[in-house]
């Protein structure tokens, strides 16, 4: 990039930034469409979301680094995060809902599964900063946006995603079930839906997303390290409140409302400043719009 | 003096205020039910606060940038601490409590913590960044003029002193009609408010004295050790005072207090001894991170009352029908 005088007047710089915006929000699309259905079928939140975006990219980087394609690497990174997602629903979180415990020690449990995952990854995989071995990035002039052939193709996945995610709610079994024990688990349950099956299903969907959406964070800001999941934990809760908890269509709004908005204030302010800017939206939808700014009715 | 029993005394010199910092948090959890993931933000306001109250004029300290510096002596800056801390637990709990679902409160404590961090750090001018504050001066260390162990023996015993004024308190707020009120609405939110209860003001009221206790138990740690930074407060802090009040028993002080000895005390310190690793001086810390992740989920698992669990008053029993699900009945409730 050219050096040039900043002139905080030049929409040109804002467009750009709206870019890149783009880029964010599909990688939040990503995370939030599944954190936000797991949040609906389960009813208690994911802490451990960031971990899950960590060892996401730290899977894929294990494969790569051993020669595979960074993009089939993603799909690998997905996957394994889909099954460590699924085991640690079975072995831990389905174990204290069958208890009935209150909502209360949900969280707490899951405040702990977090702590004990970022630590786990920081034991595994040590605290220095890895690469993936990718092609160098060719950028792209789009008329008003720059933007290289990979956040083409992260833009390009999390559209695909989305289609994927609309067909099964809509269309299988399978995505009609997660919405009907979304709406009411006790009603789902006495309509013969195999409410263990979903719930496992939906984890699994969820850890696939997040470790696909850790892959693509990790290649966007080009480094992994053991926080780097974290670090944008929040941000994701941000477009999920945004978008009214449990509904993946507000958590596409949501995300994109953060994305751009963040990458622009970016360009406006300081960059090291943008995720305050993430905060004091959700400090505001909390204060005024909890349900979501898109939905109707939400479940707060 | 022997070096060992120096070494006890401030192993005591912490759990002392270490206690104070988990009553706090005990009267936030244990009995109102509040899930504060930001409690340690509170300890360190009100450190950051304390730190800056006493240290001289930041052009007088090379090398450090921070806000305030006004040399004020002793308790002044303790107990500015303390109501800096608990002011700003009031702004947190007017975003994070006005919602009834525990997770909305849970996700915006977290995110409090997570910008505060980042804030304090990057932001340089306000409490010198990622470096933090150092050099605060000890408490009456010159007025006293007294050799370095009976100062030691000096600061313990003013720890103490706080320690107990602090239980004191917890315990005349557990047993008062307020700590009823506080315990009716982790029990039921409803129905305190079925009875006539403000339970947002009741809750806000318990968020305010919980965070004064964390600025406190803040001020009295940054005065005890002189420095703070960030790396001393992240969100596995917060996590380890969790622990101990679950492991100990959360809602029960004595538990509480046995949690603090079993957890960030005689857990922090018997690992801080363990050989490192070469090159890889992450290991340790790791580890200890996920064994007290680890005692806390085994606890919940097995025993989620707590090593001491809270003594709770016996009504005779009214036969009336049990809702089946009661988290379905709240949800209903709740619209």
């Amino acid at each position: 990039m050219t050096m040039m005088h900043f002139n905080p007047f030049n929409p040109f710089i804002y467009l750009n930034a709206a870019g890149f915006g783009l880029v964010t929000a599909s990688i939040l699309a990503l995370c939030a469409i599944g954190l936000t259905l797991q949040f609906g079928v389960t009813n208690y939140i994911n802490f451990a979301i960031g971990s899950f975006l960590t060892i996401g990219a730290y899977f894929a980087w294990m494969v790569n680094s051993h020669g595979l394609n960074i993009w089939l690497a993603m799909i690998v990174g997905g996957l394994g995060t889909a099954v460590l997602a699924v085991i640690l629903n079975m072995g831990i979180m389905q174990q204290f809902v069958r208890r009935n415990y209150p909502v209360l020690f949900m969280l707490i449990v899951m405040f702990g599964l977090a702590l004990i995952l970022q630590n786990v990854t920081l034991a595994i995989w040590g605290s220095d900063f890895k690469r993936y071995t990718i092609a160098t990035p060719h950028q792209f002039n789009l008329g008003i946006f720059k933007l290289t052939d990979q956040q083409l193709v992260i833009i390009g996945v999390a559209l695909v995603i989305m289609l994927g995610v609309h067909l099964l709610l809509t269309y299988t079994k399978i995505g009609k079930a997660m919405r009907a024990m979304s709406d009411n688990p006790t009603l789902a349950r006495n309509c013969g839906i195999d409410t263990n099956l979903v719930t496992n299903i939906t984890w699994a969907l969820s850890g696939f997303l997040a470790g696909l959406a850790g892959v693509v964070l990790a290649i966007n800001i080009t480094t992994i390290q053991p926080s780097f999941g974290d670090d944008f934990q929040f941000v994701i809760f941000a477009a999920v409140i945004v978008g009214g908890i449990g509904r993946p269509y507000g958590a596409i709004a949501g995300a994109a409302l953060i994305g751009i908005v963040t990458e622009v204030s970016a360009a406006l302010i300081n960059s090291s400043y943008k995720n305050d800017v993430a905060f004091a939206i959700l400090v505001l939808v909390l204060l005024f719009r909890p349900q979501g700014i898109f939905a109707t009715e939400g479940k707060a | 003096m022997d070096r060992t029993l120096l070494y006890l005394i401030s192993l005591a010199t912490i759990f002392f205020i270490y206690n104070i910092l988990s009553w706090g948090l005990n009267i936030q959890f244990g009995m109102t039910g509040i899930l504060n993931f930001a409690y340690i933000i509170f300890m360190a306001i009100g450190a950051y606060i304390a730190g800056s109250f006493a240290l001289p004029k930041a052009t007088e300290i090379a090398g450090q940038t921070y806000v305030f510096g006004f040399s004020l002596p002793f308790p002044i800056p303790l107990i500015m601490g303390g109501i800096v801390a608990s002011a700003f637990g009031l702004l947190v709990g007017f975003v994070a409590l006005k919602r009834l679902r525990s997770d909305y409160m849970a996700i915006a404590t977290v995110s409090v913590a997570a910008i505060t961090y980042d804030f304090i750090g990057n932001y340089t001018p306000l409490f010198n960044g990622w470096d933090g504050l150092a050099g605060v001066p000890a408490p009456l260390q010159t007025a006293l003029g007294l050799s370095y162990s009976n100062y030691q023996l000096f600061f313990l015993a003013v720890c103490f002193a706080f320690m107990v004024f602090f239980f004191f308190l917890t315990q005349r707020i557990n047993h008062s009609p307020f700590g009823r009120t506080l315990r009716s609405i982790r029990e039921d939110i409803d129905v305190s408010e079925a009875f006539g209860k403000d339970t947002f003001r009741y809750r806000m009221i318990a968020m305010a004295i919980g965070c004064f206790y964390a600025g406190v138990g803040g001020a009295l740690l940054i005065e005890y050790i002189s420095a703070l930074n960030p790396g001393g407060w992240t969100t596995g802090e917060t996590f380890v005072l969790f622990a101990a009040l679950i492991i100990g028993g959360s809602g029960n002080n004595w538990g509480v207090a046995f949690g603090t000895l079993l957890v960030p005390i005689v857990f922090q310190e018997a690992t801080r001894y363990l050989p490192q690793f070469p090159n890889s001086d992450y290991i340790i810390p790791a580890l200890r991170n996920i064994i007290v992740g680890s005692l806390l989920i085994i606890t919940l698992w097995f025993r989620p009352q707590g090593i001491f669990p809270e003594r709770k008053a016996e009504f005779p029993s009214v036969p009336l029908a049990e809702p089946e699900n009661k988290q379905e009945e709240a949800d209903v409730a709740l619209g």
